[in-house]
C-alpha cells in the first residue's frame, strides 16, 4: 500500500460526481416526461390556483323586499364583501337552502335574526361574525355617539387581502418538490438499474455512492430550479406577495433545499426497495398521495376531520408547508420554522437509514 | 469439503508475485455460489498479455459470472484472482481502473450524445479523452451529435467498445459482443477488435458463435456447468478432437449459406 508504484490509491471522486451531476442534469431536461413532470405541470397549476385568487370572495346576504329602511341596513350596506339582494322570503328562502346565499337577515324592533343553512356552513359561521360588529356598530349609531372610547369596527383584519394564491402557492412549491424528488428519482434509478446503465457505472472506478449522490444533486438543481419558477410567476404574474422581499426569497430557496434532501430520501428508499417500475408505482401512490391530499397543500389542514389532524400535521410535506407559510403568509423568519425544518431533517435521516440497510443495487 | 479446504490452504502459501510475466490475468481456484447454487466451481485459468482470450459455453455454463468476478462486479466465494498483478479482492478500484468493460447487451442514457457520454464515463475514470478520437477508433466520428438509441446494433456495439476505452485500458472483457448483430457488423465487429487487439490491449469475450471465436481468439477456453472443460488454441483443440478418430457426418461444404448472403449483400460495412 505505501509502495508509490503500485498506485494503490482510492480514487478521485470529485471529478466523478460533477461530471455525474452535469450529466445526469443534461439527460433530465432533455426527457419529455420530466420536463413536462418538472417545469409544464407546476406552471399549469399555478395559473389555475392564480385565477382561483382572483375571484374575491363575498358574502350573498337575502334582505326581505319589504324590511322598511333602517339604521341597520345603512351599516350593513357600507360592508366591504357583502352583497344585499333583495327579494321576496319565500325566493330567499329558497335560495339559502341551496346554498346560493350566506344568510337571510330579518331586522325587528329590537333584533336582528340570522337565517343560515347547513347547505353552507362556512359562510354562515363568517356572517355571524360579521353581523356582530354591524350590530355593534349600530348601537353605537342609534346611542348617538360618534366618538365612542374604544373603537373597533373600522379596522380591517389583516394589512393585505388573503387571496387563495397566497394559500395555493407554498403548498404547489411542496408538491412539486415531493412529485420531483419521488416520481423522478424512483422511475428515474429503476430505469437505470433496468437498463444496467447504473451497473456499467459500477464498473468505472466511481464509487456508488458518488453515482447515486450525484444523481440526487441533479434532481436537486432541477427542482430548485422549479421553485425558482413558480415563484417567479406567481410574483410576476399572480401578484403573489413575498412579505420581505429578497429575504423571504432566499429563505423559501433554503427552506426548499433542506425539504428536498429529505423528500430525495424517500425515493432512495423507494427505488432502493423496488425491483421494477410495477412494484415501486404502488409504493409511490402510497407516500405521496396521503400527502398531497392531508399535507394542507389544496386545503388547509385544520379543514380535516380531528382525528386525522396529528398525523396530517406531522407528515413531511405538512412540515415543509407548514415551514413555508410562516414565511410567506406570516412574513416570519427562519428561526420561526426551526421546529419544522428539523421535523423535516428527522424524517430525512430516518429515510436514509432505512435505505441504506434495504437498497438493492440490482 | 475436506479437499476443498485443504486446496484453499495451498494456494495461501502461494506468493502472489509467482505470476509469469506474460499472464496478465491469473484465476486460481475460482468459486461462486449463490446460497445452495454454485455457478462457478473451482476454474483455473490464465490469459496472456496481448492476445485474445475466448470463453464458450452453453447458455448458463458460469461465464458472464466468471467475467464479473474478474471484473469486480460480483464478489468470489473462493479462490484468487490477479489482475494485471493485482489481486481483485484486495485491491477492486485499481482493477477497475486497469480495465475496460462491455456489458452483454450494454445501454446508455438515451438522452445524452456520443461525445457527452464518452466525457461522462472519462470523468468516471478520472481521466480526459477527445471523444472525437475515440469515435474515430470505432469509425462513429459522423455519429458524434447522436444519441446512443439512434444507433443501430453494430454501431452501439461499437460505441460500447468505444467507452470501454477511454481509459486506456490494459483488458477489455467483451461479454458476447457479436450476439444480435447481423453478419456485415459482426463481420466489421472483428476487425475492429483486431485493431484493439494490433495495439496491445488484451482481449477477453466470451461468444456463443464458433466462427467467431476461431477467427478471433488465439486461445479458447470451453465451459459447461461453472467448470473449464478444456483450455488451448482452436486449432491444438480441433487436433485433440480429430485425434480422438471424429469425422463430420456431412462432408464440408466449399460454402455456406452466410457466404452466399455476403456475397450477395457485399462483404462490406454497411452504414446501416
Amino acid at each position: 500500500m505505501l509502495k508509490l508504484n503500485t498506485k494503490s490509491k482510492k480514487p478521485r471522486q470529485w471529478k466523478a460526481y460533477f461530471a455525474m451531476t452535469w450529466y445526469a442534469f443534461l439527460a433530465q431536461t432533455r426527457n419529455p416526461a420530466s420536463f413536462a413532470f418538472g417545469f409544464i405541470f407546476p406552471i399549469v397549476f399555478i395559473s389555475v390556483f392564480g385565477l382561483i385568487g382572483d375571484q374575491e370572495r363575498t358574502l350573498t346576504v337575502g334582505i326581505s323586499e319589504t324590511t322598511e329602511p333602517n339604521q341597520v341596513l345603512t351599516v350593513l350596506e357600507q360592508q366591504k364583501y357583502m352583497e344585499l339582494q333583495t327579494g321576496n322570503a319565500k325566493t330567499l328562502k329558497q335560495q339559502l337552502k341551496e346554498g346560493k346565499l350566506s344568510g337571510i337577515i330579518e331586522i325587528g324592533d329590537h333584533k336582528v335574526t340570522i337565517l343560515s343553512s347547513t347547505a353552507n356552513p362556512v359562510e354562515a359561521q363568517a356572517l355571524a361574525s360579521v353581523m356582530e360588529g354591524v350590530i355593534a356598530k349600530t348601537n353605537l349609531r342609534i346611542a348617538g355617539i360618534e366618538n365612542p372610547y374604544l373603537t373597533l369596527y373600522q379596522r380591517e383584519i389583516t394589512g393585505r387581502d388573503f387571496r387563495y394564491i397566497d394559500f395555493a402557492l407554498p403548498g404547489q412549491i411542496g408538491f412539486s418538490l415531493l412529485s420531483t424528488s419521488i416520481f423522478g428519482t424512483v422511475f428515474g434509478l429503476i430505469y437505470l438499474k433496468r437498463s444496467l446503465i447504473l451497473k456499467r457505472m459500477f464498473a468505472t472506478p466511481t464509487k456508488a455512492l458518488t453515482i447515486l449522490i450525484g444523481q440526487g444533486t441533479s434532481r436537486l438543481i432541477i427542482a430548485l430550479i422549479q421553485t425558482l419558477l413558480i415563484l417567479t410567476i406567481g410574483v410576476f404574474v399572480f401578484n403573489f406577495h413575498l412579505p420581505h422581499g429578497l429575504t423571504t426569497f432566499f429563505d423559501l430557496m433554503i427552506i426548499s433545499t433542506i425539504g428536498l434532501i429529505a423528500f430525495l430520501g424517500f425515493g432512495y428508499l423507494i427505488a432502493g426497495l423496488s425491483k421494477d417500475d410495477n412494484t415501486a408505482a404502488p409504493l409511490v401512490n402510497i407516500i405521496t398521495l396521503p400527502q398531497f391530499l392531508l399535507s394542507g397543500t389544496f386545503f388547509p389542514i385544520e379543514d380535516l376531520p380531528s382525528w386525522i389532524q396529528p398525523v396530517a400535521g406531522n407528515l413531511p410535506l405538512s412540515y415543509f408547508n407548514a415551514a413555508v407559510r410562516i414565511i410567506t403568509t406570516e412574513g416570519g423568519n427562519l428561526t420561526e420554522t426551526m421546529p419544522y425544518l428539523l421535523g423535516l431533517a428527522a424524517w430525512g435521516i430516518i429515510m436514509y437509514l432505512i435505505a441504506t440497510k434495504t437498497f438493492k443495487w440490482e | 469439503m475436506a479437499e476443498h479446504k485443504k486446496t484453499l490452504k495451498t494456494s495461501k502459501k502461494a506468493t502472489p508475485t509467482k505470476s509469469k510475466k506474460n499472464e496478465i490475468i491469473i484465476v486460481k481456484k475460482l468459486v461462486k455460489k449463490f446460497r445452495d447454487f454454485t455457478a462457478v466451481d473451482r476454474i483455473s485459468f490464465s490469459v496472456r498479455r496481448g492476445e485474445v482470450f475466448g470463453i464458450l459455453g452453453p447458455n448458463g455454463a458460469g461465464k458472464t459470472t466468471t467475467l464479473e468476478i474478474i471484473e469486480t462486479l460480483q464478489e468470489l466465494t473462493s479462490g484468487k484472482i490477479l489482475v494485471n498483478g493485482i489481486d481483485v479482492k484486495k485491491n477492486p478500484w485499481e482493477v477497475k481502473s486497469q480495465i475496460g468493460i462491455q456489458l452483454q447487451s450494454s445501454n446508455f442514457y438515451p438522452e445524452l450524445k456520443l461525445t457527452e457520454l464518452l466525457k461522462m464515463f472519462a470523468s468516471m475514470y478520472d481521466v480526459s479523452v477527445d471523444p472525437i478520437k475515440m469515435l474515430k477508433k470505432v469509425h462513429l466520428e459522423d455519429k458524434a451529435g447522436s444519441f446512443a438509441n439512434e444507433l443501430s446494433g453494430g454501431q452501439k456495439q461499437r460505441f460500447s467498445i468505444a467507452a470501454t476505452l477511454v481509459n486506456k485500458p490494459k483488458i477489455i472483457f467483451l461479454d458476447e459482443p457479436t450476439t444480435g448483430l447481423d453478419p456485415h457488423a459482426r463481420i466489421n465487429l472483428w476487425e475492429m477488435i483486431n485493431e484493439i487487439k494490433k495495439t496491445g490491449v488484451t482481449i477477453v469475450l466470451t461468444t456463443h458463435n464458433m466462427e467467431e471465436a476461431e477467427k478471433l481468439c488465439n486461445r479458447i477456453a470451453i465451459m459447461d456447468n461453472g467448470e473449464i472443460i478444456k483450455i488451448g488454441t482452436p486449432k491444438k483443440l480441433i487436433s485433440d478432437l480429430l485425434k480422438k478418430g471424429f469425422k463430420r457426418e456431412i462432408s464440408k461444404q466449399k460454402a455456406s449459406l452466410e457466404d452466399v448472403f455476403l456475397d450477395l449483400t457485399g462483404r462490406k460495412l454497411r452504414e446501416e
